[in-house]
Order: structure tokens, then C-alpha cells, then sequence
């Protein structure tokens, strides 16, 4: 059996890390405050992966694995997608496809009064932001955004909504626009919402349109750029006829 | 005096491995792992909210549930069950998602030897899919006890049968490391599980432990390799 010696990689930043690689050396960066995000784990003065993901890295100071996966973890100041699963004491649950049930009390919406608390029935679709996440605790979300208006959060009426690995909406809400949306936009007109926790809504004036848009943007998850347009042209070309 | 082996392989090899990583499409995170003809497909629901009774709230709770590829659940199929719950335990860090239980369900698609190794390869690769936060992987392994003292690892259904005794060995894996070389124990010289069968004495288990940790090296690098290529593809 022949022992192979592993030379300690010096960085790896931007590589893939399986869970367990140790990431970080802490003893290193005495005189830094570092900021860790999601996948990253501390033990002393290593700081390992807890995910399977790119290991990635943002001037100045921020660290985290990147990861698709088809759950969510709730993170403050996310805009997700929830459905409405019960209302109880002012207080609807809502299902945002993470570990816990979301709260989101019937006073976080523009306007709400202890009287008026609009009436939302279970499955109903609506556009929030997540307010407060603390760990064994169900995150809280708000129908406002921080300076209490409404502006795009509420309820999502009509349209299609289909769900998608938390990857694939964070490419879709990347600037600069993502290729598919590009492409689709330049022929159809729609309106899209996109949630970070992998639920993307889809509207428009025709049912035809609606379907292109979302079938498109399912199959963009694995291609590149000139890829998704070439896709997209492909698509819209077989319609056309 | 080297033992020859049915299929033609030297006592330390493994069969060829498969892995491949969300297969279906209801599950949050899938895996299937092959060993040879050994195959086993593993698929991960959570966490969902919620723990089960006389679990503690504080942490995550798991449940593993293991199909057969016929026949009535049994005691063994009971006996898998809770080593695999307290391997996926002893791996995964129970206190991010407390009060939460993450389901592993495990269905036999093949038997041909070293099936518990292989099903819990595949719950782990499930795992990862599924982001379930872990401290490290884990790797398994079988290793059997010849009549003349020789160890043979990864047996298939034919092999298993003849060796006196066997034992599933369950390792972390070897990890990457920006640390410099660190003195003492690294890691990987922790054992996970380690499941007997038959009787063989405390040396010849040594030795089994020895050779199935050496092995970790080459499953290691094999899941490590496995994850790059899809992630490349992305």
C-alpha cells in the first residue's frame, strides 16, 4: 500500500469543499473580524465546512460555502415566497419550505389596524420579507419593508407559481439580468416574482406565455449563458410557428 | 501466501464504485451508491418541524427507515435501522436545527455483499445533497477474517459466506485542510461505527481496522471527485 502524503493546500477559496475540510486558521488573522455565512462551522481555531459547496470569499471580510439545495434557510432580509398555511391569534403561518412554520403577524402590512387585518385563507401565495431569524425559533416575517410600506410585498393573485432549488432563484435575481430573463423579455411580456427560497411566480396575459416563461427558467438551472440564449431562441421559435 | 479472490481482485481492493447524487425528484436530497453489484438508494426529507416522542427538543432528531428489496420488515432490517440513526447522529451537527426531524430512507436495490457499508455511504452522499449541516462525511467499509488470518475487504454475497467473521467499519473521512501538518491524531483516525459478525480475535480486529482505515483514503477521494464533477457541471 503506498502512503500518500497530502500537501496542506494554502487557500481554498473558490474550490469545492466536501463537510469536514477545515477552511480556515484562525491563529492566522489575530487582529481581523470576519464575518462567516452560511455552511461554515467554528471548532476553536478552525473554521470547517458544515455543507458541500464553493467555498467562497467577498471583500472585506466575508466568508461562506455556496450551495443549491430545495430547502431554505431563512435568513434576515431574504424576500421569499410564502403560502399560508393557518391563522391563529392575528398571526398567520406561512410555509416558506425551511426547517420551521414562519410567523408573520396580521399587523405587518401597510395600513393594518387591529380591526382591519387583511383575511388571507390557507394557500394563499403572498411576497415577504423575513424580519427575524434566531436558531429554534420560527423565523418572523413582514408583509412591509423596513420603512413600513408595502411597495412590492403582499399577495400574488393569478399566475403560476412552481418551485425551483434556492440556486436557481439566486441566479434569477442576479445582476446583471440574468440571460434567460433577458431573452425572454425581449419577446414576451410577464411579470415574475422571485422568492429565495426556490418558489419563482409567473404572470401573464396569456396561458401560453405564462407556460414558455416557466418552462424555460426550469431548464436554464444547468446552463451557461449562451446556452440558457440559445435555449430561449429555440423556444420561442417552435411557438412561433 | 495471497489469497485468491472469485472475481480476480487482490485482498485490499474494492469493487468499482457509482455514486450519483439527486436522482428523484420528490425528495429534498437523493443518492444512489453502488458497490459492484451492491446497490442502495437513499432519500432525505427535512428538516421538517417537529420532533418525535421522548426525543430531545434541543436538538435535531432523525429517523431512518430501511426497505428491503422483498420480504416483511424484520428485526434485522430494525438492527440497520438503529446503526445507521446513530452514525447519521454521531455525524451531523444536531444543534443547528433544533427541534426538527430530518427522515433518511433507505431502499435495498441489490444484494451482493457489504450492504450496510454501502447503505450508509449512500445515506451520507443523501445527507450532502440535502444540505443537512455535518461535522465530516462518513465512509464504511467491510472487512473479513479468512480462515488463514487474511483480511479482505469490500466482500461480495459468496465471499461473505465462506469468511468466519466480518466487521463493518465506519470512518471519518480524510479531509482538506488549510492547517499546517498538526501533531498527534489527525481527524481521520477517529472510528464512527464498527459492527462485528463471527468470532475473531482482539489482533486479527486490529488488523481489520487498520486495512478498512487505509481504504478510507481511496473512498474519500472517490466522493470528493464524484461532488467536483457535478458541481463543475453547474
Amino acid at each position: 500500500m503506498n502512503a500518500q502524503v497530502a500537501v496542506s493546500p494554502t487557500s481554498l477559496i473558490d474550490q469545492i469543499v466536501v463537510p469536514g475540510d477545515v477552511v480556515l486558521d484562525l491563529s492566522n488573522m489575530t487582529n481581523q473580524t470576519i464575518k462567516l455565512g452560511s455552511g461554515l462551522r467554528q471548532e476553536s481555531d478552525a473554521i470547517s465546512a458544515m455543507r458541500a459547496g464553493k467555498f467562497s470569499y467577498s471583500k472585506p471580510n466575508k466568508y461562506w460555502v455556496e450551495s443549491s439545495h430545495k430547502r431554505y434557510i431563512p435568513r434576515t432580509e431574504d424576500h421569499v415566497l410564502g403560502i399560508v398555511v393557518d391563522y391563529k391569534a392575528d398571526n398567520f403561518w406561512v410555509d416558506i419550505k425551511g426547517p420551521q412554520l414562519a410567523l408573520l403577524p396580521g399587523l405587518a402590512f401597510e395600513g393594518a389596524t387591529r380591526r382591519s387585518i387583511p383575511k388571507f385563507e390557507a394557500c394563499t401565495l403572498l411576497y415577504l420579507r423575513v424580519v427575524k431569524t434566531n436558531i429554534g425559533m420560527n423565523p418572523e416575517l413582514s408583509g412591509t419593508d423596513a420603512s413600513g410600506k408595502a411597495s412590492v410585498f403582499g399577495p400574488l393573485k393569478d399566475g403560476f407559481m412552481f418551485e425551483t432549488s434556492t440556486g436557481l432563484s439566486r441566479m434569477l435575481l442576479s445582476s446583471p439580468t440574468c440571460p434567460v430573463l433577458e431573452a425572454l423579455g425581449k419577446k414576451l411580456s410577464f411579470e415574475i416574482a422571485t422568492g429565495l427560497n426556490g418558489r419563482v411566480w409567473v404572470n401573464a396575459a396569456a396561458p401560453r406565455s405564462v407556460i414558455i416563461v416557466a418552462n424555460a427558467i426550469m431548464n436554464s438551472e444547468t446552463l451557461s449563458a449562451t446556452q440558457q440564449r440559445i435555449m430561449v431562441e429555440k423556444l420561442l421559435a417552435k411557438i412561433s410557428d | 501466501m495471497e489469497i485468491d479472490r472469485e472475481d480476480g481482485r487482490r485482498p485490499n481492493q474494492l469493487r468499482p464504485l457509482a455514486c450519483s447524487r439527486n436522482i428523484l425528484h420528490r425528495p429534498h436530497g437523493s443518492a444512489s451508491w453502488s458497490q459492484g453489484d451492491t446497490k442502495v438508494l437513499a432519500a432525505v426529507y427535512g428538516p421538517k418541524p417537529g420532533t418525535r416522542k421522548n426525543e430531545n427538543p434541543e436538538k435535531a432528531c432523525f429517523e431512518v427507515i430501511w426497505k428491503p428489496k422483498s420480504g416483511q420488515i424484520g428485526k434485522a432490517e430494525k438492527e440497520y435501522e438503529m446503526i445507521l440513526k446513530k452514525t447519521i447522529q454521531s455525524i451531523c451537527v444536531l444543534t443547528v436545527n433544533p427541534n426538527t426531524t430530518t427522515s433518511v430512507i433507505i431502499q435495498v436495490v441489490h444484494d451482493d455483499g457489504s450492504l450496510l457499508p454501502c447503505a450508509i455511504n449512500a445515506a451520507c452522499a443523501a445527507l450532502v445533497d440535502a444540505g443537512i449541516p455535518m461535522k465530516h462525511l462518513a465512509v464504511a467499509i467491510c472487512c473479513c477474517l479468512a480462515d488463514s488470518g487474511y483480511v479482505v475487504l469490500d466482500p461480495n454475497k459468496l465471499e461473505e459466506k465462506k469468511m468466519t467473521a466480518f466487521a463493518y467499519l465506519v470512518f471519518p473521512n480524510t479531509t482538506l485542510s488549510v492547517l499546517p501538518e498538526v501533531e498527534g491524531e489527525p481527524v481521520e483516525h477517529g472510528i464512527i461505527t464498527s459492527v462485528t459478525h463471527g468470532v475473531m480475535s482482539v489482533d486479527d480486529y486490529f488488523l481489520c481496522v487498520e486495512n478498512g482505515r487505509a481504504a478510507t483514503a481511496s473512498l474519500s477521494a472517490f466522493f470528493r471527485k464524484n461532488f467536483q464533477q457535478t458541481q463543475g457541471a453547474v
